[in-house]
């Protein structure tokens, strides 16, 4: 069971995490970067347009350059609500898409891999991690993507919604108890704990900051 | 009221003081204005962490900005030249908030 995080006497940030939840994390982080680079058509190598742009071929270069002014709408609905339209203007949205969007995706992917990497170095056990500031605000960063991503999973829409989400799985839990819970179900329990999980540990972790 | 407030703009009607009587306003005037809007999954607690850190708002200014996106749906949280709200639409997305930019005076 996660502790919650508290500042140590030397300035940093600790929490302790057992080897489920450290294994949660990593995977749900791991699995937002990937939605993020398969919705908007990131390449996972980043040295791939460098390279193209250095190519002898011509087309080859002109390709990277379409590629790096291409800024792609995002079709998935979570990606969507990580990278919403910064404006109800069409051509004002694309602009600051165009101009804007590749760095953003930056900015979330190398959180996200930070996260990664913390847990990583925690090991597989029952361990504490431990944060800097920097790390505590990119773990903060992250673990609110990966809850939007969650949120728009569990079609969480308006305030209130995750509490009429709770409700109607405790009223599903008595039903079960005279029938097997469905595959859905299970699914849909397991993303209810994690997202729980993740704004608990959130929470805390801003409580810690403060 | 010592309200730290970055760009603060005497003259301008007042979110913290909606009687006017002390003239300061979330930033300062100017064509542009950055727009946060409300959304079920940011916890309360963040949005204040975010104001804060970026805008460097006081944590009452920035508590009664929250207060307002979430009992009203949205809140301008700055204004300023496009090039400045452009900065501050980004920053509020890196931070997983939804945010837009206006031409202030639009609402």
């Amino acid at each position: 069971m996660a502790h919650a995080f508290r500042r140590r006497p030397d300035g940093s940030l600790a929490c302790r995490l057992d080897g489920e939840e450290k294994a949660i994390i990593a995977q749900v982080a791991q699995e937002t970067a990937d939605l993020i680079r398969a919705d908007l058509g990131i390449d996972a190598d980043p040295g791939f347009l460098q390279r193209a742009a250095e190519s002898d071929d011509p087309l080859r270069r002109l390709e990277a350059e379409f590629a790096g002014r291409d800024a792609r709408e995002p079709a998935d609905s979570a990606v969507k609500r990580l990278f919403p339209a910064a404006s109800e203007d069409p051509t004002l949205a694309g602009e600051f898409r165009r101009l804007g969007q590749q760095d953003l995706a930056d900015g979330k992917l190398a959180d996200l891999a930070q996260v990664m990497a913390i847990i990583d170095s925690a090991g597989p056990s029952h361990s504490e991690i431990v944060l800097d500031d920097a790390q505590a605000i990119a773990l903060l960063r992250a673990l609110n993507d990966v809850r939007i991503v969650l949120a728009d999973r569990l079609d969480l829409q308006r305030d209130g919604d995750f509490d009429t989400v709770r409700m109607l799985q405790q009223i599903g839990e008595r039903v079960e108890e005279a029938s097997e819970p469905e595959g859905d179900q299970v699914g849909s329990d397991i993303v209810i704990a994690v997202y729980e999980l993740l704004s608990w540990l959130q929470e805390s972790l801003l409580r810690a900051l403060d | 009221m010592p309200v730290e407030l970055r760009r603060a703009d005497p003259g301008m009607g007042s979110l913290t003081d909606p009687a006017g009587a002390v003239q300061e306003d979330v930033g300062t005037s100017g064509p542009w204005c950055t727009v946060v809007w409300n959304d079920p999954v940011n916890l309360m607690s963040y949005v204040v962490f975010v104001l804060r850190r970026h805008f460097g708002y006081s944590r009452l200014v920035a508590e009664q900005l929250m207060m307002q996106v979430h009992e009203e749906g949205r809140a301008i949280v700055s204004r300023g030249s496009r090039e400045r709200v452009e900065t501050d639409v980004q920053a509020m997305h890196s931070f997983g908030l939804h945010a837009t930019l206006e031409r202030a005076g639009e609402d």
